[in-house]
């Protein structure tokens, strides 16, 4: 992955903590990586390691804890926490010098510490602003080149075109309006069922998104919400149906259908198969691939089978209780996994191998007895380009000598 | 190896609003002892009804229209509701898909664990109860007949023998449920010394305290007069010492260790020792009024035995075997006359179109006969005989309802084609097919129905036969042992601690630690894998032989699922388990299963051992299953199926996965496929294994994927 160009959505260094009575829990703790414009990126784990969670704070349904997410170059979620901690441990530090300091040394002292706290209160500042308004700037360059647009064709237009362009210059301008920055990002749920209201037809459930962004025509929408169909592998008359008289697969197919209409850069699925049928399972990664390609989408895939993953995804992350422990192109992780918790995964996978099967050695992962992190903290290295794993120091000369 | 069940075309449909849905039609498949079994098929595909099935937890809406379960000797789908309540969760298990929804959200753990074992002790006990009066009651009556008909003196006689009988038996059982809770405690209070004197070698124990006081009351119950008496003095002199021990702390541990090590070997002494008989015992003590004799528990046993033959027993014994032989001898004459009835109602279901009264007169009169000819005190029950009179009440109701549904359905056979016919006449084509005429061939029932007098018939000639073989005096003593454990059934009930015990091994068996801890716990505190190990744990309380596991797995990932596999691989080793195992993913079943039976549609497609089924699949159905699902090498475009499964409600007339497979040849939509037999195990239902078919490979995909196995596992053979 190594060019200039700016990744569609870039994580850095994401923490989402959620209060559990007194304590924290920590679902995501640090998670970094980026995604490139049209790359299907895989996060694997078990259940409860921060995948879902991931992907939700992404998309901004949880407030993040810490950390940034810029989705094109803006940044549209942030985190104050990090920023917090500084100025706490700023004075802490220096409190205590400050006790022992006498005449100027203090003074000099106190400026520094001010300094420090101001500097990091704008940063807040500046997330919480960002975490508000990323779509403030986003609308009002829309709507100003909506306007601008309109002023330009109502200079040249006769008189009598000008109140059918005054009408449809008000629809454009409440769409562009109602056009947010993380409509770009659509998800698609696990559960097929739950997720579709079933009191909707699969009309309304397709068009909700675009009647939220202002589109009124009802022409339009039937017309999109048809197209949106077809490509879906579904037909015209299924529109005015409801979600109960699906199968799984079908109606997780609507349930794509809903993402795609709102023509997004990045689509969430999480865990979009799971709930399938094996058979099934394929006739929707089918659709996923065939959309990808023909759309030029980029997909943040969650799913805790590998063997899908795999098969789907061109980058994987493994995520281990909220960190993440190992990214690499999809071939390199299969071919050398280096973090013990991904070896434990891939051995876990089931084959459809009988004589392999019942020979197959399962690794068990126990992170107290693998890692030793009392002095040499981990962090995330690369070991070869575009491979990184979660290690400290002496892990690491172990892994170069393993890749050896 | 052995048949644990066997499944013979099994037939359940259900009654919807929109007509019957035919869940399952004709599957036949055994199941052998300590093997696993996968059913492998979509949703819809009934293999799901199929377990239920096998489990009598039908829905209401359920009809069962033919075939058979056996189990055990006995057709689980004629079975009595109550005959099933000692099969169902006693013998055959299930674990369910989704142990969220399994579990009781606001009730502990420990609760759910031992609830069934409690209700079902309890349920137990009451059994017992009426089994043994019954019993009782029947032989005394049997004995009084025989032996005492016109002798009120001997009749008293036998009534206080009976008594007496009930008297020390009760006896017998209190000292021998002391004695096994003594013992029980002394094990354990062992096992804990042991396991506290290791952790003190290593300095790793904690709760020292704690531990040496459960010591101290378990040695303090399992001081008895035959586990720990000669050395009790001894034993409770050491127990005094020990918390002194653990309170001078940690420099004394050598101290302490040497006072549990003394009392673990007086355990264990104790341990040793073998236990008297305490059949003999008990009514020594009740009627000898003499205290016990001394000597080794040998000789001690031996003169109690002689005292118990020369009082009681020996005359009992002779009194019971004229009872028996009296009672069968009034069921043979009995089961004489039966077959000439039975022979002589033949002709009455023979004719031509059967007479509903007669049928029913006949019907009643030979209940009759048939129930007094069983004899009540035979230990093993004649199921045919028992079972005989609702099985042809079920046919000759089956015939008559027949009659009046057979002409409905031709009615609505002439009214549909006539519309069709009529639409069609005036130049339209209606979408809508005639659906067939569904008809019962009566023919068939009346056969049935003489099969049934048959059977019994054929079976009472046989017993005649062979009356003359009968050994009294060894069926007199079996019948004592049977009623020694009703008694005990009656005595030993499971209480709450007994249950609580057994709960927190079975924790420990399913793999959870510290099931002290977790046994009062809420489903909410355990994780996905923890909860299915619970639910397993509850499967497996009553020691079933046959396990059905309905998607285990489904709901977990990859790591936990291969936990869970791995425990249900390991349990049914250790107990010599028949498993089920029903999943949609091949994928699972390759680690478990020895057999596979792929289902579509209600049927099953193919069937034969894991090598057969993955290695050299022969059904399309197979093929598109396997190559729909990727693998860690898989690059191309998966082979999806198209479309989706029948609607069961109108079954195709011909092969009903014929519409989404692309080797699907004319004759698979007209007719169905038999089973072909590919080898002595493996058998598949596809056109394409007849001899006039053309030869098709299976797909690229599968062929490709079992190539690179055979690499992989030759590169790590040349290792």
């Amino acid at each position: 992955m190594q060019n200039n160009q700016e990744p569609l959505l870039r994580v850095e260094h994401l923490c989402q903590y959620f209060k559990t009575g007194r304590s924290e829990f920590k679902a995501v703790d640090d998670v970094s990586f980026d995604i490139q414009k049209g790359e299907v990126f895989g996060l694997v784990g078990e259940s409860g390691c921060g995948k879902t969670t991931t992907g939700r704070t992404i998309i901004k349904l949880y407030t993040a804890t810490s950390g940034n997410v810029y989705f094109k170059g803006i940044r549209i979620g942030a985190g104050i926490r990090s920023y917090q901690n500084a100025i706490k441990k700023a004075r802490d530090t220096y409190g205590k010098k400050l006790q022992s300091a006498q005449g100027e040394e203090r003074e000099r002292l106190q400026k520094e510490l001010n300094d420090v706290i101001a500097a990091q209160q704008k940063e807040i500042k500046a997330a919480r602003y960002d975490q508000k308004n990323c779509d403030r700037e986003f609308v009002e360059a829309n709507v100003n080149a909506c306007r601008e647009e309109y002023a330009e064709k109502l200079r040249h237009a006769s008189e009598a075109e000008k109140p059918a362009l005054l009408k449809e210059q008000k629809a454009a301008l409440r769409k562009a309006k109602n056009t947010k920055m993380v409509t770009r990002i659509q998800m698609i749920y696990q559960d097929p069922i739950a997720s579709l209201d079933p009191r909707m037809t699969v009309r309304e459930i397709i068009a909700e998104g675009l009647k939220i962004q202002g589109e009124r025509d009802e022409h339009v929408i039937s017309e999109k919400v048809y197209r949106m169909l077809e490509m879906v592998g579904l037909v015209r008359e299924h529109a005015s149906r409801y979600p109960h008289e699906f199968s799984g697969g079908q109606r997780q197919r609507i349930g794509v259908a809903r993402a795609i209409i709102m023509e997004p850069d990045l689509i969430i699925a999480d865990e979009p198969v799971s709930a399938l049928d094996v058979s099934v399972q394929a006739q929707v990664i089918n659709l996923l691939n065939d959309l990808r390609r023909d759309l030029g989408l980029t997909i943040l895939f969650i799913a805790h089978d590998l063997s899908v993953v795999k098969y789907f995804s061109d980058r994987i992350g493994v995520m281990y209780f909220g960190k993440m422990v190992e990214l690499a192109p999809s071939d390199e992780l299969f071919l050398n996994p280096l973090h013990p918790y991904t070896r434990a995964l891939l051995s876990a996978i089931p084959l459809p191998d009988p004589l392999y099967e019942k020979n197959r050695r399962r690794i068990v992962y126990n992170p107290l007895a693998e890692h030793d992190y009392t002095t040499d903290l981990p962090s995330m290295r690369e070991i070869k380009p575009g491979h990184f794993v979660h290690c400290n120091d002496k892990e690491y000369q172990d892994y170069l000598k393993v890749l050896k | 190896m052995d048949k644990k069940l066997q499944v013979q075309g099994l037939t359940i449909s259900f009654k919807t609003s929109n007509g019957k849905v035919q869940a399952v039609r004709g599957i036949d498949f055994d199941l052998m002892k300590g093997e696993t079994l996968a059913i492998v098929g979509e949703s819809g595909s009934g293999k799901s009804v199929t377990s239920k099935a096998i489990l009598g937890i039908l829905a209401p809406n359920a009809l069962i229209e033919g075939g058979e379960i056996i189990y055990d000797g006995k057709d689980l789908l004629k079975i009595s509701e109550d005959e099933f309540h000692k099969i169902r969760g006693d013998k055959i298990a299930m674990i369910f898909q989704d142990p969220m929804s399994s579990l009781n959200p606001i009730v502990k753990i420990g609760r759910q664990l031992t609830e069934a074992m409690i209700l079902k002790g309890r349920a137990r006990q009451r059994e017992s109860r009426a089994a043994l009066n019954g019993s009782l009651k029947r032989l005394s009556k049997a004995m009084t007949s025989a032996l005492a008909a016109d002798d009120p003196a001997k009749a008293k006689d036998i009534q206080h023998k009976i008594r007496d009988f009930n008297r020390f038996e009760y006896k017998h059982l209190a000292l021998e449920s002391d004695y096994n809770k003594a013992h029980d405690a002394a094990e354990e209070a062992a096992t804990l010394i042991g396991v506290l004197d290791f952790e003190l070698e290593k300095d790793a124990a904690r709760d020292i305290k704690d531990r040496v006081g459960r010591i101290n009351r378990l040695s303090e119950q399992s001081v008895h007069d035959y586990v720990v008496k000669e050395r009790a003095e001894e034993l409770r002199e050491l127990l005094k010492k020990l918390p002194a021990a653990v309170r001078n702390g940690a420099d004394h541990h050598g101290f302490l260790r040497e006072l549990l090590k003394k009392t673990g070997e007086i355990l264990h002494e104790a341990l040793a020792k073998e236990a008297p008989n305490f059949f003999t015992m008990g009514y020594y003590l009740t009627f000898s009024g003499q205290p016990l004799p001394q000597g080794s528990v040998d000789e001690m046993n031996a003169q109690m035995r002689k005292y118990l033959d020369d009082h009681f027993m020996l005359d009992f014994i002779s009194d019971a075997k004229e009872g028996l032989r009296y009672s069968a001898g009034q069921a043979y004459a009995q089961k004489d006359r039966c077959v000439y009835d039975l022979e002589k109602a033949r002709s009455v279901f023979a004719r031509d179109s059967l007479d509903k009264k007669e049928c029913r007169e006949t019907l009643k009169r030979l209940t009759k006969e048939v129930e007094s000819s069983i004899d009540r005190l035979e230990l093993e029950k004649d199921t045919l005989a028992y079972t005989f009179s609702t099985a042809l009440q079920s046919e000759i109701e089956r015939y008559f309802s027949s009659i009046v549904k057979n002409a409905k359905e031709e009615k609505r056979f002439a009214g549909q084609t006539a519309k069709r016919e009529r639409l069609v006449s005036r130049g339209r084509t209606p979408e809508w097919e005639v659906a067939p005429k569904s008809i019962t061939d009566l023919e068939a029932v009346k056969r049935d129905i003489q099969k049934q007098l048959d059977q019994l018939a054929e079976h009472y000639r046989d017993e005649l036969a062979r009356r003359d073989e009968r050994d009294y005096e060894a069926e007199a003593v079996a019948f004592i042992d049977a009623l020694k454990a009703d008694a005990s059934g009656v005595v030993n009930r499971i209480t709450k601690s007994m249950a609580k015990e057994k709960a927190i091994k079975l924790m420990e068996e399913v793999g959870i630690p510290e099931p002290r801890k977790r046994y009062n716990q809420y489903p909410f505190e355990f994780s996905g894998g923890m909860r299915q190990r619970i639910v397993i744990a509850i499967a497996l309380a009553a020691n079933p032989d046959i396990l059905i596991c309905d998607e285990p797995t489904t709901a977990l990932d990859v790591t936990i699922q291969a936990q869970i596999l791995e425990l249900i691989n390991d349990l049914k080793r250790e107990r010599r388990l028949s498993v089920i195992f029903i999943t949609h993913d091949l994928g699972v079943v390759a680690n478990m299963a020895d057999r596979i039976a792929v289902m579509y549609a209600g049927k099953i497609v193919e069937y034969g051992t894991a090598e057969d089924v993955f290695y050299h699949s022969a059904h399309p159905y197979t093929w598109a299953l396997l190559s729909s699902m990727p693998d860690l090498d898989t690059n191309e475009k998966l082979d999806a199926i198209p479309g989706t499964p029948p609607n069961m409600i109108y079954p195709p007339a011909g092969d009903a996965f014929a519409p989404r497979n692309k080797y699907a040849m004319q004759i698979d939509f007209e007719r169905q496929p038999p089973m072909f037999r590919i080898s002595d195990t493996h058998y598949a239902a596809t056109w394409l294994l007849h001899p006039d078919a053309p030869k098709v490979e299976p797909p690229q995909a599968i062929q490709d994927r079992i190539a690179r196995m055979n690499e992989k596992r030759e590169m790590q053979h040349a290792e």
